[in-house]
């Protein structure tokens, strides 16, 4: 048995080693690209520089999608916070009949075909004279947003030990005291983390934008229609742009997880 | 303490009412509006409310729409397949790594996934494309004279699309993996069981719920990708999406393009809960 199953270990482990090759490789050759100095991408570059890191940073129609991609992830995240924390909330602390279905309505935007909400909405939206807005945008974003607040508070709720607070309750504090002194500090990495995913959901999202936008656009949408046949050095920043912006939150993300995993190691 | 069941239901749809209503405007309305808008009619740019189920039957009817149904079916079977061949051993491999190993290798894993697709493509674009990283790469080493079609084609859009949904693949198997008592595997091998038959009898049956679960999610959200066949397959890969996208956007044919979306959630709602309803069985037998 030993040799053989070390020898599957050997093939699941070299497997991995090229699927983590398969995976990263592109996203690093980008990053190294986006950082050249010519006026054509070639690999390796040969000068180096953050020439077209300034470029997109001067240049109008760049600054004008960024600058929207940031405001509505900006008003995004929070609104998109506050309604999952409440939803699931509402999920933990309501009846146990439906709560099933209602979790799985809840966090259907998820895995429906993102071109069916885009289509949808943009035919609300239309009526509403809301396409190519920015609210029409944060109403795309919140949709996609909110159930992995709802999928990440929940996680933390499901782990929450519910005496502490009905203990505060019970020592007079009011059902809205307990919770916002009690049980919100407790459920804390749920939060972080469902507002990190929030804010990347929305800064990535591409498909349901694309439906709505004409002329205000937001980074993946300029990205997209700035694309030709050769891939233009100011693609590729941006792009960088993008990789380092989602990088760092999940990082922050990933840092906080082993922060807390040691801590409850210690306990 | 709050005074039975009733108190705790109400909070419950008080804390629920602001997604609902979200949802309300973003989900239930434009569904009711696909709803409605695909039994209508459309005559030369005019929609006509009615009901009448032409476009439907025209899905099966024109020869065409069918007939790129079975293609994305066919491609999101493709995808699924390579994801499992490749998700499977890294959840393995997973399953044995301490703590720590196996944080790194989920973000790792997940890493695509928090990369917006477009940026996901240019890199790729960067790689596969006739002047990308592999064809410059194999044209200085001579071995090849010509650059090779790796895009503007399948082989292009599976590429692209395992590399962001492989996690799917390997987060749920790497769950049922870890649920497995090794001693059940332990006591196979010690009556006798080689190391592949254990893997065999043992271990890959008890991993099936994984591999269910993530086929299905795999094989569902491949059948709505649109970008990447876009940019990866040039107009050489054409999926329901793409011919969603181009009925309503640029005919402006909602009538059909309400029909054709309709039809692709109808089949992935009912992959979706029919995987579910297996999963529950499974973990209550």
């Amino acid at each position: 048995m030993g040799e053989a199953s070390a020898r599957g270990r050997w093939l699941s482990g070299a497997v991995t080693l090229a699927v983590l090759i398969f995976l990263l490789l592109p996203l690093l050759i980008l990053m190294i690209q986006s950082f050249t100095a010519e006026s054509h991408l070639s690999f390796p570059p040969t000068r180096y520089g953050v020439r077209w890191y300034r470029h997109i940073f001067t240049a109008r129609d760049w600054r004008g999608a960024m600058s929207i991609s940031l405001l509505v992830a900006i008003v995004v995240t929070p609104a998109a916070l506050c309604l999952g924390t409440a939803a699931a909330l509402g999920l933990d602390r309501g009846p146990a009949r439906g709560r099933r279905e209602l979790y799985t309505l809840m966090i259907s935007p998820m895995v429906l075909p993102h071109i069916i909400l885009g289509l949808g909405l943009l035919r609300v939206l239309l009526w509403l004279g809301l396409t190519d807005t920015i609210v029409g945008f944060v109403l795309a974003h919140l949709t996609i947003a909110v159930p992995y607040v709802v999928v990440m508070v929940g996680a933390s709720l499901a782990t929450f030990d519910r005496a502490a607070e009905e203990a505060a309750q019970s020592l007079g504090a009011s059902p809205a005291r307990a919770l916002w002194h009690v049980t919100l500090p407790m459920i804390r990495p749920g939060l972080i983390a469902g507002a990190i995913f929030s804010f990347i959901a929305s800064f990535d999202e591409f498909i349901m934008t694309y439906f709505l936008a004409t002329h205000n656009m937001t980074l993946p949408i300029q990205i997209f229609s700035s694309l030709s046949y050769d891939v233009d050095p100011s693609i590729a920043a941006v792009s960088g742009l993008m990789i380092i912006v989602t990088a760092t939150l999940t990082s922050l993300l990933v840092a906080r997880g082993q922060v807390l995993g040691g801590g409850k190691a210690i306990a | 303490m709050l005074g039975g069941e009733a108190a705790p239901a109400r909070a419950r749809w008080l804390l629920l009412a602001p997604t609902a209503l979200l949802y309300t405007v973003t989900f239930l309305v434009p569904l009711i509006l696909l709803l409605v808008f695909s039994v209508a009619t459309w005559d030369r740019g005019v929609i006509r409310l009615g009901f009448s189920l032409a476009n439907y039957r025209d899905f099966f009817a024109d020869g065409v729409t069918a007939a790129i149904f079975g293609r994305t079916v066919r491609l999101a079977a493709l995808i699924t397949g390579v994801c499992l061949v490749l998700g499977y051993p890294v959840a393995a491999f997973m399953r044995h790594c301490g703590p720590r190993m196996r944080l790194v290798l989920v973000v790792l894993v997940v890493s695509p996934l928090l990369t917006s697709v477009i940026v996901r493509n240019v890199a790729w674009l960067l790689i596969l494309g006739r002047t990308g990283l592999v064809n410059t790469g194999l044209q200085a080493m001579g071995v090849v004279d010509a650059p090779l079609k790796l895009m503007y084609n399948e082989l292009g859009v599976v590429i692209a699309v395992v590399h962001v949904y492989l996690s799917f693949m390997v987060l749920p198997i790497f769950g049922a993996l870890i649920s497995i008592e090794p001693a059940l595997e332990e006591s196979a091998a010690s009556l006798g069981a080689k190391s592949w038959q254990v893997f065999w009898n043992v271990t890959l049956p008890l991993s099936m719920p994984g591999v269910a679960a993530g086929c299905t999610l795999v094989f569902v959200l491949s059948m709505g990708v649109y970008l990447t066949p876009v940019i990866m397959g040039g107009n050489f890969v054409v999926t329901l999406p793409m011919v969603i996208s181009e009925v309503v956007r640029n005919q402006f044919n909602w009538a059909n393009g309400s029909a054709l979306a309709l039809v692709l959630l109808l089949f992935v709602t009912v992959l979706l809960s029919a995987s579910a309803r297996l999963q529950r069985r499974g973990s209550e037998s």
